[in-house]
């Protein structure tokens, strides 16, 4: 019958005009986000071996980190994502052998200004002494100093600590320049 | 009390200005018919800004979306900041504009609209002016709109416009036929053109019930006379840019964006008063005043038009004309044929 399709259209938009909207009305609600949802990174720093495995995974060069050797372990001081080149395909959060890169479901990176965009996830000054292990707290700062090459292994703890930490602090913003 | 309140107001105003003394009854006559226009005016003007915000509401209802709802209380203030915004921007003229005509286009545009609603009865003894060829004076202006939108396309001296406005002229011109002739099955039937005459009759039957072919036709035709979907092929922006308004801006262009409204408000003002018993309370619902009963008919058939346009797909111009000349004309006229041999029929039984 002639017209029946315009009657069969305005019913379908009478229903819709009933339904539920499908409006989150963002910055207020947001939608769930899913488990895996690919969003800010976070980084476990305790589990960090500063292997450099992600940096290399990563296909767009978005990662720069820095380290450190603090006594036999890498110590990292720096862990900067250039976030705008980054195209969240999560190779480096696979890469990861310690698990310490992570995904969040955070997607909400924007920044005013250009310069705040990259993602910090470290910054921080090496440790000559390091506090992270206080039970051989006091043994560490002899290899540290051997790693230095400056001193001999039996030397005092004590300046030893003082001279590496200097040189640490000096070698800091000489990479953070970089 | 709540039933006679503008009428009381009109009284008030009218023994107040006698009761100045020395003031002639013609005088006071006029100043209350101004207040009256004023009053419509302002009464039109707000509903404009009103339905734009329902407009968009709907459709974004349709859409399944929520619509504005940021500027004020569920965004009611959306429409008033747009004209805000409308206000603040330049009227940019095109260097070969034909000056005059360019600009008078969007001023003379609202005022058809605003004489017919001199004449609509907006409740009970609520008419400005009860003329007693109402419906002819009504749809007399009504088709004068034409010419501004044609004086609009012309003179903005652009092809996409001259395009726009032929339409326009092409489909008002042509949708007048069936919207006349519809009517003209009611007026038979009354046998006057008084709109307090056409209500009157409409105390125990409304004219939907008894003439449901005009009623379709006339609302096809009026949709189409104020140019919305499926209609809206005046302004289809996939072929035509705007149309008529492709060269208007700012204030201009919410001129006619403003009078669109306004003229939806006219046709479905006409429909209530023709078709839906004008401001008769259906079922004998009388305790709600008159006026309230004429609002509320009238802006369902607003909402029906808006509902048309969020469902339908814009149609053809040979689809447009045929449909017009082919369909909606010799329907109209078998309509008052058979309208005529029923009242003869209905005459001789004696009815």
């Amino acid at each position: 019958m002639f017209g029946k399709g315009l009657v069969k259209g305005m019913q379908i938009t009478w229903k819709e005009f009933w339904a539920k909207k499908l409006t989150v009305e963002y910055p207020d609600k947001l939608h769930p986000t899913p488990e895996r949802f690919h969003g800010k990174f976070t980084l476990d720093v305790d589990k960090c071996i500063a292997c450099g495995l992600c940096a290399n995974a990563c296909p767009n060069r978005v990662i720069t980190l820095n380290k450190q050797k603090v006594g036999k372990k890498q110590y990292l001081t720096d862990y900067v994502m250039s976030i705008q080149y980054c195209l969240y395909c999560g190779l480096c959060v696979e890469s990861c052998n310690k698990d310490a890169l992570h995904f969040s479901r955070d997607f909400n990176m924007n920044q005013y200004f250009y310069k705040d965009i990259p993602l910090v996830l470290v910054r921080r000054e090496a440790l000559a002494e390091p506090g992270e292990e206080p039970e051989d707290g006091a043994e560490k700062p002899k290899p540290k100093a051997k790693a230095e090459g400056n001193k001999a292994a039996e030397q005092a703890s004590k300046p030893a600590a003082a001279d590496s930490e200097a040189a640490a602090s000096a070698e800091a913003p000489a990479k953070e320049g970089q | 009390m709540l039933e006679n309140l503008f009428v009381g107001v009109a009284d008030w105003l009218r023994s107040l200005l006698g009761g100045i003394g020395f003031l002639p009854v013609e005088i006071a006559e006029s100043i209350v018919f101004l207040v009256k226009l004023v009053a419509i005016l302002v009464f039109i003007l707000i509903n404009a800004l009103w339905l734009v915000y329902m407009e968009r509401k709907i459709a974004a209802y349709m859409q399944a979306r929520i619509g504005p709802n940021r500027v004020g209380p569920k965004g009611l203030l959306q429409t008033t900041a747009d004209i805000g915004k409308l206000l603040c921007k330049e009227i940019v003229i095109p260097k070969n504009a034909d000056l005059v005509v360019f600009l008078l286009a969007p001023v003379l545009i609202f005022v058809p609209t605003l004489m017919v609603f001199a004449v609509i009865p907006l409740g009970k003894n609520m008419a400005a002016l009860d003329m007693n060829i109402g419906l002819f004076y009504l749809l007399a202006i009504a088709s004068v709109s034409t010419l501004f939108f044609w004086m609009a396309g012309w003179s903005s001296n652009n092809k996409y416009s001259l395009v726009g406005s032929m339409r326009v002229v092409a489909q008002m011109v042509s949708y007048e036929l069936p919207l006349v002739l519809s009517l003209l099955g009611v007026i038979m039937i009354v046998g006057s053109l008084k709109m307090s005459d056409i209500i009157a009759a409409q105390n125990s039957v409304w004219f939907i019930f008894t003439q449901p072919i005009a009623f379709l036709i006339y609302f096809i035709a009026a949709v189409a006379e104020t140019n919305r979907t499926p209609f809206c092929l005046v302004e289809g922006e996939s072929e035509i840019i705007a149309g008529p308004y492709t060269e208007y801006g700012g204030m201009a262009f919410a001129m006619f964006f403003l009078a669109e409204y306004a003229n939806i408000m006219v046709i479905c003002a006409v429909t209530t008063i023709v078709f839906l018993g004008g401001w008769h309370a259906p079922l004998g619902l009388t305790f709600i005043p008159s006026w309230v009963w004429f609002f509320l008919k009238m802006y369902a058939l607003i909402f029906v038009v808006m509902w048309f346009r969020w469902t339908f797909p814009r149609i053809r111009v040979d689809q447009l004309m045929g449909f017009g000349w082919k369909v909606l004309v010799p329907l109209s006229l078998a309509n008052i044929f058979v309208t005529g041999i029923g009242m003869y029929i209905y005459r001789a039984i004696g009815w």
